[in-house]
């Protein structure tokens, strides 16, 4: 599964894509568990990131499978 | 509804058309949201924007479907532009047509609103206004303003497609030129303008000559006077004007250069006559009317000299003799330029093992004062702590500087440091990759209407990037024509190594039998310095086609002043 980060995030991972290997469906709370494994400064910001999957906001019922692009979105500030 | 939506790095056009058909059946609404000068309580120059592309586009459309069922319009187009956006440009462009004004602006008020909650875009910092003034020797100020958190102050790797791209050599040139505007022009005395760029055309004020001159020493008598002989009336030398009547079997003498008295005349060289007192006879009849006629050379009005030419001694010449004394020309640019790199010494100097003599400060001087700008020169310390304070000392002549220059060192990271002491000065970094070699890692960088350039430290990487770039923006600034380039034909075999990206070439140009002969020069590396001496020409080599025949046509870049151009 491929993770892209964004904006601040970038810093509390140090990069702005990584890979994390899924064998089985996973919610949202297996999916931020993975996550602050691999970057437990994430931990901080879960409060207020959002998670997309494919391009589309998540919600409490999406299941992120391997082949899904995931994205975590912080606070956006366009315009 | 008609939906267009863009997320492009590119400015924003200043005007936009409605679609095609829907600006003429009701309302047509734009918005525009502008980078403000403030942020967060400080002065900024930019803002730097980043966005998940195919995200953000699904989620403005999604946003526009979903207000649009309540608020029916007719079309909508979204441009959000990304990456480093100057203060005073659009941001932001929005436009919405509907039957009805109501619809059209609730629309675009509902749609701005979500659009700050759910697309994703950020803006990923902002990059301070020249920081200087709060800088002194001994004061280290931060960074930036902004809280780490929120504008994070150095750059991060960001994901495939959405960061900095490499520039080809034609983008580069293409955002060199239209992110240099053209300084206001000034009225300077013809001695003070040469080299520089005259920015009016100047027109003929009279006819030049302005009235009939005589060609020749001789007698003027009417055209048509079929005598032989004439009695000489009177004498006009080069200085006089006298017009006055000529009679039929009258002449009047007169010198080269002299005004004639009247129109209808001819002159009889005095090789041809017989004078005898104040008689003259013909002796050789000449065809020639030995006159120059007013407004041969030029009729009153006609252009003289064009605006953007670059004025040289025949240009100043012309506008001396039309009386335009105090021509509109461009200012003399100035320009500081900063050396970097602990290895290096000054040419006086014996380098130890390690360090090379410093060749690029008398090549920018050099380059630069061919252009008739005013260079300042200075090194700075590798160490970014003390570089810091060093541009402390520096301020009136950066501040003054309408282009800032910068040689990186040859050391590891000299890229990184370049950027940032240009971040510090407060020029935002337009690109800082170029697709040529040599010259790939080529900085450019805008703060309001100053540049920078952080040119790579090797001499020959800098000849070629201030060949295409540095002149790119020089000619832009001052609002003269850029060096383009031309074709010719190579005067021998060339066999390189294919390289998969642009190559600019040191090469001698030629001219002979007619034909511009391009000599390829010997070169195997960027630190190559011996070519330098012979270079007048860079030859521009396709990516990925190593050899080159005898003959073939390839485009090349002059590098020699021209002063006409």
């Amino acid at each position: 599964m491929r993770v892209l980060f964004f904006a601040q995030l970038q810093n509390v991972t140090g990069c702005a894509a990584t890979e994390l290997v899924v064998v089985a469906p996973l919610d949202r709370d297996a999916l931020w568990t993975m996550l602050l494994e691999k970057f437990p400064g994430l931990q901080a910001h879960r409060g207020n990131v959002r998670l997309a999957r494919n391009w589309e906001y998540a919600d409490a019922g999406t299941r992120f499978i391997s082949s899904d692009e995931v994205a975590l979105i912080p606070p956006v500030s366009g315009g | 509804m008609e939906i267009e939506i863009r997320l492009t790095e590119a400015p924003i056009a200043e005007k936009m058309t409605p679609p095609p058909g829907l600006g003429t059946r009701g309302a047509w609404l734009e918005f525009r949201g502008m980078v403000r000068a403030g942020e967060n309580g400080g002065e900024i120059s930019a803002l730097e924007y980043e966005a998940y592309p195919e995200m953000a586009e699904r989620e403005i459309r999604r946003l526009l479907e979903s207000i649009a069922a309540r608020h029916p319009c007719l079309a909508a187009r979204v441009i959000h532009r990304t990456g480093i956006i100057p203060v005073g440009e659009t941001a932001i462009y929005v436009g919405v047509a509907g039957r009805h004004r109501a619809e059209a602006i609730a629309l675009l008020g509902e749609f701005m609103d979500r659009l700050k909650q759910d697309v994703p875009i950020w803006k990923r910092r902002a990059l301070p206004a020249t920081k200087l003034k709060r800088d002194s020797p001994g004061h280290s100020a931060p960074d930036h303003q902004q809280s780490p958190e929120q504008f994070p102050t150095t750059p991060v790797p960001t994901a495939a497609g959405h960061g900095r791209t490499l520039h080809s050599l034609d983008e580069a040139i293409a955002e060199i030129h239209s992110r240099c505007q053209p300084l206001a022009a000034m009225r300077v005395s013809l001695e003070e303008s040469f080299g520089r760029v005259l920015r009016e055309t100047v027109c003929a004020p009279h006819d030049l000559p302005p009235l009939d001159c005589s060609t020749r020493d001789g007698y003027a008598i009417l055209a048509d006077d079929p005598a032989e002989t004439f009695l000489v009336v009177d004498t006009i030398h080069a200085a006089d004007w006298k017009p006055r009547q000529i009679q039929p079997g009258e002449a009047v003498r007169v010198a080269t250069g002299a005004a004639l008295p009247r129109d209808g005349l001819r002159v009889v060289m005095q090789e041809n006559v017989e004078r005898k007192g104040d008689q003259i006879k013909i002796a050789r009849s000449d065809p020639a009317t030995n006159i120059r006629l007013h407004g041969e050379d030029v009729k009153a009005g006609q252009p003289l000299v064009q605006s953007g030419g670059r004025l040289d001694a025949g240009k100043l010449a012309l506008l001396a003799t039309a009386g335009c004394a105090q021509p509109l020309a461009s200012p003399r640019l100035r320009i500081i330029h900063f050396t970097t790199g602990d290895e290096i010494v000054p040419p006086g100097q014996t380098p130890k093992p390690g360090q090379i003599r410093d060749s690029n400060s008398i090549l920018i001087r050099s380059l630069l004062q061919v252009r008739s700008c005013d260079v300042f020169q200075t090194h700075l310390s590798e160490d970014f702590e003390r570089a810091k304070l060093e541009i402390g000392g520096w301020k009136p002549e950066i501040e003054r500087a309408d282009l800032v220059l910068v040689s990186g060192g040859a050391s590891v990271g000299d890229t990184d440091f370049t950027r940032l002491l240009l971040e510090r000065l407060g020029f935002a970094t337009v690109f800082s990759q170029v697709n040529v070699r040599p010259g790939r890692p080529l900085i450019f960088g805008v703060n309001g209407s100053r540049v920078a350039f952080g040119l790579p430290g090797n001499p020959l990487a800098h000849f070629v990037c201030f060949h295409f770039a540095v002149t790119t923006a020089l000619a832009r600034l001052t609002g003269g024509t850029a060096p383009a380039f031309l074709r010719g034909n190579l005067a021998a075999k060339l066999a390189g190594h294919p390289c998969p990206r642009e190559t600019l070439w040191p090469t001698r140009l030629e001219f002979s039998e007619g034909k511009i002969n391009l000599h390829p020069l010997a070169w195997t590396s960027s630190g190559d310095v011996t070519c330098f001496a012979a270079a007048n020409a860079l030859l521009r080599l396709p990516a990925n086609q190593g050899s080159f025949a005898a003959g073939a046509e390839v485009d090349f870049l002059p590098t020699a002043v021209m002063m006409g151009a």
